[in-house]
């Protein structure tokens, strides 16, 4: 069974169904194989959605479960391929958001491993092309890495069928277009995604890994130093390395540095190199903005959608100026909103106190968020309520107010005019002490 | 697309955090000077204009965002004196200029770009429309908020 899975992995191009190669035996890959099991029905659990594994591999507690979402599937992929003591650091292995991860873990994991696998090459082949497939999230994209190394570091020859598979299986899981969820990637592995998504990876120049040491490589890394926890690059549709040896990996190791592997049929050299980098860094964000941007969607060319953005972000601060301007209009009536305010926040705190069920507000609390300055503690006092009022939803009061996303908040603020004015609601706030306490307790430094 | 998100952050707090820091902040302007300048309604406008500004820059996260940052260190420094830092920015060297890298149509864009945003003038594209794209959302939340304010006070 071992060599027919290793002929049915090794040979062939990774474009064809996945889920019938990833199947052995016929074994369920929702299941969850015990530990003891054979390596490929681990690798079949890992091809599962990171829940099922995690259900999976629940009672081993070898992982942070707060982890697990971001960073579990992976590490736990690649344990379910290395089989490695349960008692691995797993963040140590694949380090929080942000950071790179450490190749020299690449070395301590793998002797546990070693020692329970065969080091056959086509096993080891199948567990580089698993855990290259199943690091799907940020922080392990290292891990491919030392899985590459440690693939080199045990055949060398067949790193560039392993090289060349990881990366069929790379780009197929990532060929998921848009969604981010690893879970959905994991799934759809098997099935052929259109394109690639911005989580594409470049095989590196196979010989160069092969030779250098990990740190070596880590100098190898390119001039570009970004340090945001594994920077996903969009592949370019045009890129030809789909079906061949090459791909694209960017791994994040501890110095910052993004690898970046030359696709095939493309300059290695690393001025280019890092240009593509930066080149598909900038597209991410593009695609990023044109969501933000309204109607941009059917917008395309970068010069165009550069043209929206900065249309929109003009037009936005074009309408501050003028919302300040109808402000300033209106500031007497301001004025003595604000006044109403203080002189009625003492009451106000009683309602809010009285009505409030969940939450209460004691005044220790709004003591603690805005640090008692002798002029102006009575007006924070006094915008604490208010903002808890106006966070508070509200019996309709909005008239022809737009809606927006939260409901009835113009209809809130409408009502603390009434309160201030006499009319009297009082609505009940179920978020008070959420709104102020989210405010981050800063200097209430005065802009003069 | 959206798989990238994961590393590019740009949550934005709720609107009644916006609304609080710039409620705060004009009462703190109201307070400050009262009588002094109520006639001249430019320079009301003006610093309403600032207040909001200000405002949403704390509001947003004070220090974590780049633009954030150089809005209040440039509201803060406009009192004393214009602080024009140099565009430092990491411009292709002689080396690089042969790979077509620097597409001129979107250069030109990004330079227009740093203008508007601020604090953009020493930032790398890349981490330019990072910025843009957080300081799109701050923007129309603080817009969200004034044209509450606006019309909770205008006469009915």
């Amino acid at each position: 069974m071992d060599t027919s899975e290793k002929e049915e992995f090794s040979g062939e191009k990774r474009n064809d169904n996945h889920p019938a190669d990833w199947r052995v035996s016929g074994s369920n890959p929702v299941s969850a194989p015990p530990f003891g099991s054979y390596p490929t029905e681990n690798l079949i659990t890992a091809s599962c959605s990171p829940s099922q594994m995690m259900d999976s591999f629940g009672q081993t507690l070898w992982y942070d479960p707060t982890n697990v979402q971001a960073v579990g599937y992976g590490g736990s992929s690649s344990s379910s391929c290395f089989r490695g003591g349960m008692d691995w650091s797993l963040p140590n292995l694949l380090p929080p958001k942000g950071n790179g991860l450490f190749l020299p873990n690449a070395s301590s994991f793998l002797p546990p491993s070693m020692a329970q696998f065969p080091a056959d090459s086509g096993f080891i082949e199948r567990a580089a092309r698993f855990s290259l497939f199943s690091d799907m999230v940020n922080q392990p994209l290292g891990s491919p890495e030392s899985v590459g190394l440690f693939v080199q570091g045990q055949c060398p020859s067949s790193e560039v069928n392993v090289g060349g598979v990881a990366h069929n299986n790379v780009i197929r899981c990532s060929e998921q277009g848009s969604k981010p969820n690893v879970s959905e990637d994991t799934q759809s592995s098997g099935q052929k995604g259109g394109e690639t998504s911005s989580k594409g990876f470049d095989s590196k120049k196979r010989k160069r890994n092969r030779q250098s040491s990990e740190a070596e490589q880590s100098q190898r890394s390119e001039e570009e130093a970004e340090n945001n926890g594994g920077d996903k690059k969009e592949q370019s549709p045009n890129s030809p390395g789909n079906k061949t040896n090459s791909g694209k990996q960017a791994s994040d190791p501890k110095d910052g540095y993004i690898h970046v592997r030359a696709r095939r049929g493309q300059a290695t050299n690393s001025h280019s190199l890092a240009e593509r980098v930066r080149r598909e860094k900038i597209s991410e964000r593009m695609k990023f903005l044109q969501d933000l941007v309204p109607g941009c969607n059917k917008v395309t060319g970068k010069a165009v959608m550069l043209d929206e953005i900065i249309n929109y972000v003009q037009s936005l601060q074009r309408q501050v100026e003028f919302l300040s301007m109808k402000l300033a209009t209106v500031n007497p009536q301001m004025d003595f909103y604000l006044e109403g305010l203080l002189a009625k926040d003492v009451r106000e705190l009683q309602l809010r106190g009285g009505s409030s069920s969940a939450t209460p507000f004691p005044t220790q609390n709004m003591s603690m968020v805005y640090p008692p300055l002798p002029h102006g503690f009575m007006q924070q006092q006094t915008l604490s309520s208010v903002g808890r009022t106006i966070s508070s939803p509200l019996s309709p009061m909005n008239g022809g107010y737009k809606r927006q996303e939260t409901n009835g908040w113009e209809g809130d603020l409408q009502n603390v005019i009434h309160i201030n004015y006499g009319a009297g609601d009082v609505p009940s706030d179920p978020e008070a002490a959420a709104a102020t306490a989210s405010l981050p307790s800063s200097n209430m430094k005065v802009e003069p | 697309m959206a798989f990238a998100e994961n590393h590019i952050n740009t949550d934005v707090p709720e609107k009644d955090v916006f609304a609080l820091h710039f409620l705060q902040t004009l009462s703190n302007l109201s307070t400050q000077n009262p009588f002094s300048s109520p006639d001249k309604k430019s320079d009301r406008v003006k610093k309403i204009k600032k207040a909001a500004y200000v405002s949403m820059a704390r509001a947003a996260g004070c220090t974590d965002r780049l633009w954030s940052r150089a809005l209040l260190q440039r509201a803060a420094k406009r009192n004393n004196k214009i602080v024009r830092f140099p565009r430092r920015r990491k411009r292709v060297t002689w080396l690089r200029r042969r790979s077509n890298r620097r597409d001129p149509v979107e250069e030109a864009a990004a330079e227009r770009l740093r203008n508007l945003v601020p604090g953009g003038g020493e930032m790398k594209t890349s981490k330019l429309m990072e910025e843009t794209a957080h300081y799109i959302k701050c923007l129309s939340m603080q817009v969200k908020v004034m044209q509450c304010l606006v019309d909770g006070l205008s006469p009915k």
